[in-house]
């Protein structure tokens, strides 16, 4: 009996959490542009999306910019751990806490924020302030995943390194390094999919002329939304999934779990 | 022999916490010194200055005569055992032996031969590839102790290296590390607060407490000799009783007079207070009426080859704690005996500058 309402709790869950995407990839399938009746399975969505250059255009700059974004956070976000533990405790601290609101910061504040500073130096707004203003919301996701690795066991590895013969420089690249890879790694992707994700940061720091995907949807959602969207999202989403399967085997291996 | 490390005179605080106190320690070639003392007395630390990874506050350190107070832990010919194990989680075994000869710069060969050999000395053949986290704490402490000495350092630092091993495998690896240094004529500093494990394996023992160097000796001394209380204390069970000097060679303790061998030669005056070391195993059972005092037996516990009774003298409240291979039973009143030259007298410590002065002789 408790084992029956429990599986039946947790299918309700599932339920909840993927019909919605599943209503999504069966539309996507659609042969009828309606929202609501599946009429014959059709690929002609598919078809649309990779033949519009929009799409295609915006589905191309949330990438570069996700992949440019991700990696520039990574390396400033690891120099900055490495550059903390070298300070006193308390300016650590206080490093951290300030590392610590931008994250809580309402993004819809960042945004304005972050445009009104572009205005003020006259950096007129598109691909680079879009880059920019990602790379500065990723880097304190980078420090709060890398920084934890880098404690008191990666201290006595580090001095035992130095003890067998290793130079300072080689003893980080071969000792610390390694350590501090499963944090970088989670920081790169929790990076990536912020980045990916975002709406409103991009939203007012894109100026006119340039649109990411999720610039593009809202931007149709006034003229209304094509199947192809649709179509669209089923791939990211078969995507994100795929990557986070692949991760999830990884971190298994590393046996650190990856929580996003 | 000849010196080979030399701390002088070696402060050491964090925060205010201090942690080493005008530290003066010479270090032998091929010598097997252990720092011995409680838990959170400065051993650590004193390991971790001799190794580099800590500055001292004041003083110096003397390699072979050479002043090595800066130079970096990685250009010190010694290597380190670390209390923690340290080894490289994320290589294999063979991995994390090589890892000093390769940084080095020897030849692939070479290093896959050493690195076998070394394996075959710490008893685990055949371990190149395992992981580290395969390992038990044992075997990981084992590979620890390879990965320090396929380095031939002239000097190894080895910090609590049995802590972690059960009573069987502790005392094969003493041998083991005992054989080791012979095999291979290093100089060992080893660290430990386990005084069995000290006195069976060193050439000099340095028990210390709070920071201070409460004497230094070979094993014999220090168990037959114990400078102060403490000494005593740490390094066995031991009846320490407050005596006075009656005359040379003769003490009271507790309403008793024991012939002795001390006097105002070795600088006990008559009248002068003292602490008494008497250990367990030198009270001697007599018949009642026949030794020095009497007694009757409080408690028995049999502990392996002998047995262990508390005795509460006879007229007083104070028990005497015995150990004697033959069985006695409880309630039974006994004499009790001590040969003079099994009585250590000792002066009281006093205040915490005489204390020190007294290391300092
Ligand atoms: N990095 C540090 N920062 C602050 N205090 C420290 C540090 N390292 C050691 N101490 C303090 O110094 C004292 C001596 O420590 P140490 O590690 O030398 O002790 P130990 O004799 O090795 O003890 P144990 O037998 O428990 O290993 C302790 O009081 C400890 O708290
Ligand atoms: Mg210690």
């Amino acid at each position: 009996m408790k084992k029956t309402i429990s599986t039946l709790y947790i299918a309700l869950v599932m339920l909840f959490l993927y019909l919605p995407i599943a209503a999504l990839i069966v539309l996507s399938f659609n042969e009828s542009k309606s929202m609501a009746n599946f009429s014959g399975f059709s690929l002609q969505w598919y078809e649309e999306l990779f033949r519009s250059r929009m799409l295609m255009q915006a589905v191309g700059n949330t990438f570069s910019i996700a992949i440019i974004s991700s990696v520039a956070a990574t390396v400033i976000g690891t120099l900055a751990v490495l550059g903390l533990s070298n300070m006193k405790k308390k300016s650590q601290d206080i490093i951290l806490a300030a590392n610590n609101i931008p994250m809580l910061n309402a993004d819809i504040v960042t945004g304005l924020s972050l445009m009104l500073c572009f205005i003020m130096l006259r950096l007129p707004l598109g691909y680079g302030t879009i880059l920019f203003a990602h790379i500065t919301f990723s880097i304190p996701y980078v420090v709060l995943s890398v920084r934890p690795r880098l404690n008191r066991n990666t201290d006595r590895l580090f001095e035992a390194a130095l003890d067998l013969g290793a130079s300072r420089g080689y003893a980080f690249r071969k000792i610390v390094l390694p350590e501090l890879k499963p944090g970088i790694l989670s920081g790169f992707l929790l990076a990536f999919t912020m980045s990916v994700d975002d709406f409103i940061i991009t939203y007012f720091n894109k100026g006119e002329g340039i649109n990411t995907i999720s610039t593009i949807i809202y931007s149709q959602v006034k003229v209304g939304i094509r199947p192809s969207l649709f179509a669209l999202s089923t791939i990211i989403f078969v995507v994100a999934f795929a990557a986070l399967i692949v991760v999830n085997r990884n971190s298994d291996r590393n046996e650190v779990a990856f929580n996003l | 022999m000849a010196e080979l490390i030399r701390l002088d005179n070696i402060s050491k605080s964090y925060g205010d916490n201090e942690v080493l106190d005008e530290l003066t320690l010479t270090v032998e070639e091929n010598q097997f010194v252990t720092l011995l003392g409680p838990s959170g007395c400065g051993k650590t630390t004193t390991l971790r200055i001799i190794g580099g990874f800590e500055k001292p506050d004041q003083g110096r350190v003397y390699f072979d005569g050479k002043d090595i107070t800066d130079l970096p832990p990685n250009m010190r010919p010694l290597n380190t055992v670390f209390q923690n194990y340290a080894l490289f989680p994320h290589m294999t075994v063979g991995e994390n032996i090589a890892f000093g000869l390769k940084v080095s710069g020897k030849s692939d060969q070479y290093i896959k031969d050493k690195v076998k050999y070394a394996l075959k000395l710490v008893n685990l053949k055949g371990f190149e590839n395992r992981k580290i986290t395969q390992l038990s704490g044992g075997q990981q402490q084992r590979i620890a102790m390879a990965r320090a000495i396929v380095n031939e350092p002239k000097v190894l630092l080895l910090d609590e290296p049995l802590g972690a091993l059960d009573l069987k495998l502790r005392q094969e690896m003493q041998y083991e590390l005992v054989r080791l240094k012979k095999e291979l004529g290093i100089t060992f500093i080893y660290v430990t607060h386990d005084q069995e494990e000290a006195l069976t394996m060193s050439d000099k023992v340095v028990v210390m407490n709070d920071g201070y160097i409460q004497q230094e000796g070979t094993p014999e001394q220090i168990y037959n000799e114990p400078e102060n209380a403490f000494v005593a204390d740490f390094i066995g069970d031991s009846n320490i009783i407050p005596g006075r000097m009656v005359e040379d060679r003769l003490v009271e303790i507790k309403g008793v007079k024991f012939p002795c061998i001390d006097g105002t030669e070795n600088g006990f005056r008559p009248g002068q207070r003292v602490d008494v070391v008497i250990r367990p195993e030198d009270i001697e059972i007599r018949p009642y009426g026949e030794g020095l005092f009497n007694g009757t037996i409080t408690s028995k516990l049999f502990i392996g080859v002998h047995y262990e009774m508390l005795v509460k003298q006879e007229g007083g409240k104070f028990e005497w704690l015995l150990q004697n291979y033959d069985e006695h039973q409880v309630g039974s009143e006994i004499g009790m005996y001590v040969r003079p030259e099994n009585i250590q007298i000792m002066h009281k410590p006093q205040s915490d500058d005489e204390k020190r002065m007294n290391l300092e002789i």
